[in-house]
């Protein structure tokens, strides 16, 4: 007889032989009197109405788990510092999602429903749905957002270029045109970019430039410098300083004879344009001039 | 494509599979509440992680998690399995056949407490909830050879057991 010839008996994949002499043993009698009084076994009643009900009341309420009285505010404030995400045509918006942007040179501040906080770069966006908050907390990015999430469920950030997941960390997401960068602060995040998942403990960051994943250093201090007013950039090619500018100060930024991939590691003040043009202009040794809301960069005489 | 996070999809799919899924957990571990708890949390889990599971992946998914929550638990509580009888119409049968008849009952149900776990998971999942072995080795996450040895050993136990031989 085969191997496990008896689960093959009860499938019904003996062969016609085999089977045969199976039904000659002394055994065989036994075996279909287990056979058939098996087939009078139940499995004790199951209310599924009744356990979906449960489900939705107890586990999956409308009541909101974080506790928002004030006094507690502090307590279950944890963030993850993500750096921001860049999200492009991730944007999905419906009636039900609250949505909150930001214009050049502006920053805002929005508080979710369960207290976790966004803080609005320039020029950015993001959306979430109010209503579904306390089931799910997914917000969408467009721009730059600094985050800091209450403990509680998972809270994503969405974006046309990656995804990211924290369980109540500080961190700042980053997306704009071909640059995402993600650095947090304090916790840990996951980000999930073209499909590969990358975690990030506090103090790290996740850089991405025109698709190509770029070695990082360790960010300093406990939240993004553009919260300070200022803009910090370690070895970014100068063109997206220069977008930054634009967003910072809502001026158009023009290039003659500059190169603009060139690296650039500094910052530049967001409250003062003469300081900003010159903390770009002169490590990069180039020149400038300034009219209305028009910038243009070029190229300076040979450095010394 | 639907998405489990719209209330429609996630109240069928929870239609379809909750009861599989007590059932499985009650047949480890003969134990109601268990079964239940397990119902819920892994319900819970799918809610939460509804944006990264496709409706088609659902089933498999929950009964992951359900699996996996007990994986750790004690295995040594006694498990005292009940199963209801079917509600035939047996008032033709002669006393001595249904005494008969309950005694064998009780002896399989015996004898099924004294299986190995695993061995009787797959040997109910396979008598009352009538999955093929196939779909048993995805549950458990093991191979149909190995699922067709567990329903070979336990017919042998039972048989052996019953018999008293």
């Amino acid at each position: 007889m085969q191997e496990n010839y008896l689960a093959k008996w009860l499938s019904g994949e003996l062969s016609e032989a085999e089977l045969a002499e199976f039904k000659k043993s002394e055994e065989y009698a036994s075996y279909q009197k287990l056979l058939e009084v098996s087939k009078t076994l139940e499995a004790p009643n199951f209310d599924a109405d009744e356990a979906f009900q449960r489900l939705k009341t107890e586990r999956i309420g409308n009541s909101p788990k974080v506790i928002t009285l004030n006094p507690f505010k502090k307590f279950l404030r944890v963030a993850a510092v993500i750096a921001v995400l860049l999200a492009g045509s991730y944007f999905y918006v419906s009636s039900l999602d609250e949505t909150y942007s930001t214009q050049l040179a502006e920053r805002t501040e929005v508080t979710l429903p369960d207290n976790s906080e966004i803080f609005l770069n320039a020029e950015s966006q993001i959306s979430f749905s109010k209503k579904k908050w306390d089931q799910k907390r997914d917000v969408t990015l467009k721009g730059e957002a600094f985050f800091r999430v209450a403990k509680g469920k998972k809270f994503t950030v969405s974006t046309d270029q990656g995804t990211v997941a924290v369980l109540g960390t500080q961190f700042n997401v980053e997306n704009r045109d071909n640059f995402f960068e993600v650095t947090c602060f304090e916790g840990l995040v996951s980000v999930t970019f073209k499909g590969k998942e990358t975690k990030l403990p506090a103090g790290t960051s996740f850089v991405v430039i025109d698709g190509v994943i770029q070695p990082t250093n360790k960010p300093e201090g406990a939240h993004p410098a553009w919260m300070n007013n200022e803009s910090s950039f370690d070895r970014i090619p100068l063109k997206y300083v220069l977008a930054e500018l634009e967003r910072q100060f809502n001026v158009s930024v023009k290039t003659k004879d500059v190169n603009t991939e060139l690296i650039f590691t500094g910052s530049f003040d967001n409250t003062n344009l003469e300081m900003a043009l010159k903390s770009i202009s002169t490590p990069s040794h180039i020149k400038y001039t300034v009219e209305d809301d028009n910038v243009l960069f070029y190229a300076g005489n040979t450095p010394q | 494509m639907d998405n489990v996070c719209e209330d429609q999809t996630f109240s069928s799919l929870f239609k379809a599979h909750s009861k599989s899924v007590f059932n499985y957990i009650y047949y480890k571990f003969g134990n109601e509440e268990k079964a239940n708890d397990a119902v819920q949390e892994a319900f819970v889990k799918l809610w939460e992680n509804c944006a990264k599971v496709t409706p088609d992946k659902a089933k498999s998914f929950v009964y992951t998690v359900a699996n996996n929550l007990y994986l750790n638990v004690i295995k040594a509580e006694k498990v005292r399995l009940k199963y209801a009888e079917k509600g035939d119409d047996r008032s033709h049968e002669s006393p001595e056949f249904l005494m008969e008849e309950k005694e064998y009952k009780q002896k399989l149900d015996n004898a099924l407490d004294a299986l190995p776990e695993n061995q009787r998971t797959t040997f109910l999942l396979n008598r009352i909830d009538g999955k093929k072995y196939a779909e048993i080795a995805e549950m458990e996450g093991v191979s149909v050879k190995a699922i067709e040895k567990r329903m070979h050993l336990a017919l042998k136990s039972l048989r052996e057991q019953i018999d008293g031989i």
